[in-house]
């Protein structure tokens, strides 16, 4: 577990910063291993945002505790709801204040105890608060996509027949298979759009070979975000995955089909 | 994880909102026209929206709680954690984790797995990342809705077996260039 204590100088006997903030030095120490390593705040100098600069910092370099000697109300918060334990109040050098929480750490340690800290962390206010302004967030950027996909089922149910469809879905496992992961690996977004898309072409009679292969395909695949993957994550890492995963969602289809009917005790 | 990437995420990403709503207006758009074409179908179009969309209330009020649950234990950075792992069966275990829980657009995942990648993250523990993003808890009450429980049992655990043959041969790929 990585310490980080901020700090006036860049070793043990210095002293602790008073701000958080404007540390000049954060000393971030393995508590297992005991290795030191140095960061200078990037934020020490900055005009504005340097708490969150820090913080940042902090949690780049996986920090679960930090011991400081203040530290402003929005900077805990936003330490703490990423499962940094704040402790502040502390004065001395920082290799005084390390060995008092390591001491502090034992006297009251007991599984129990760090259980029930974590617990009342998890459900303090500003944590619900944060789960709840998180859940709405990704509530609201999947709803207008899901209502537009709802209204093209709408579409498809009021203006498309399944005879249609069955031109290209003829029932035969081999090609369903296979259409069905490329129209999954051409479409691409949120998994619930997915289902609900899958969910109609069962109901119009597509076979579960080919709703199972789009269904993988459409999230594991993806053509038109391709590009971004190539600029983050390199030509050949992207051509390769994409590769494999359309290659992937024919033995995964099959093998979900058969089972579930050998489960149901009856033909795929 | 360098410090870029976080505060790129610790600055939020709310913006890409507003954007989204053009898909579902210009479906919209295409009713209009539709109606004045054929009132009649466009009529029996509209109710089989309400139809799907009723039946998708009931598992899209559990996907707001168990969202809210999983927001309430994890965090972006626990799934940053997750990924530090560079290679080996660990990482590739991490790395089924770390998918199974990231939320949000893959977009926004991009510049985080870049740093990794700068920093030494091997290609397999990636690609089974990338994969188990498809495997999202939240949603199966949705998934469970239309398909029920054995399906999504068999084939959530066949993605995740087949994630980590992804990453393997992802590993032997990389080794081979």
């Amino acid at each position: 577990m990585n310490i980080a204590i901020s700090c006036e100088g860049a070793d043990l006997t210095s002293a602790v910063s008073r701000r958080f903030g404007v540390a000049r030095y954060f000393l971030i120490i393995d508590s297992e291993g005991g290795a030191l390593s140095v960061a200078e705040n990037p934020g020490v100098t900055a005009q504005r945002g340097a708490g969150v600069q820090a913080v940042a910092l902090l949690l780049g370099r996986d920090v679960r505790v930090l011991l400081a000697g203040s530290c402003s109300p929005g900077i805990r918060r936003q330490l703490e709801i990423n499962g940094v334990e704040v402790v502040t109040g502390r004065t001395g050098t920082a290799e005084d204040v390390l060995q008092q929480y390591k001491r502090d750490r034992m006297a009251s340690g007991s599984g129990g105890q760090t259980a029930r800290r974590r617990l009342s962390m998890v459900l303090s206010c500003d944590n619900l608060y944060e789960a709840a302004r998180r859940s709405w967030k990704q509530l609201l950027s999947m709803l207008p996509i899901m209502l537009g996909v709802v209204l093209l089922v709408g579409l498809f149910r009021g203006f498309v027949s399944g005879t249609l469809l069955k031109t290209v879905f003829s029932g035969r496992v081999g090609p369903d298979t296979f259409w069905g992961a490329c129209a999954g690996s051409i479409l691409a977004g949120n998994p619930l759009n997915s289902y609900i898309i899958g969910g109609e072409f069962l109901d119009q009679g597509l076979s579960l070979f080919a709703v199972t292969a789009f269904m993988l395909a459409w999230v594991t695949v993806g053509l038109i975000q391709l590009p971004a993957e190539i600029a983050a994550l390199g030509r050949r890492f992207a051509l390769w995955r994409n590769a494999a995963c359309f290659l992937l969602a024919f033995p995964i289809a099959i093998a979900t089909v058969l089972i579930l009917a050998v489960l149901n005790g009856g033909p795929a | 994880m360098t410090e870029r990437s976080q505060a790129a995420r610790l600055s939020g990403s709310g913006r890409r909102i507003g954007r989204t709503w053009i898909f579902p207006a210009a479906v919209l758009g295409v009713y209009g026209m539709l109606y004045l074409m054929s009132p009649h179908k466009t009529g029996l179009a509209l109710k089989a929206c309400a139809r799907v969309g009723l039946s998708l209330a009931v598992p899209l009020a559990f996907v707001v709680v168990v969202l809210f649950l999983l927001n309430l234990v994890v965090r972006p950075s626990h799934v940053s954690r997750l990924l530090g792992e560079r290679a080996g069966a660990k990482a590739i275990a991490l790395s089924v984790v770390a998918g199974i829980l990231s939320v949000g657009p893959i977009y926004a995942w991009y510049p985080l797995l870049k740093d990794l990648k700068e920093h030494g993250a091997a290609d397999g523990p990636m690609a089974v990342f990338l994969y188990n993003r498809a495997v999202k808890p939240f949603l199966l009450p949705v998934m469970i809705g239309y398909f029920g429980w054995p399906y999504v049992v068999v084939l959530t655990s066949l993605m995740i077996l087949g994630s980590m043959v992804l990453g393997q041969g992802m590993q032997v790929l990389a080794r081979k260039h």
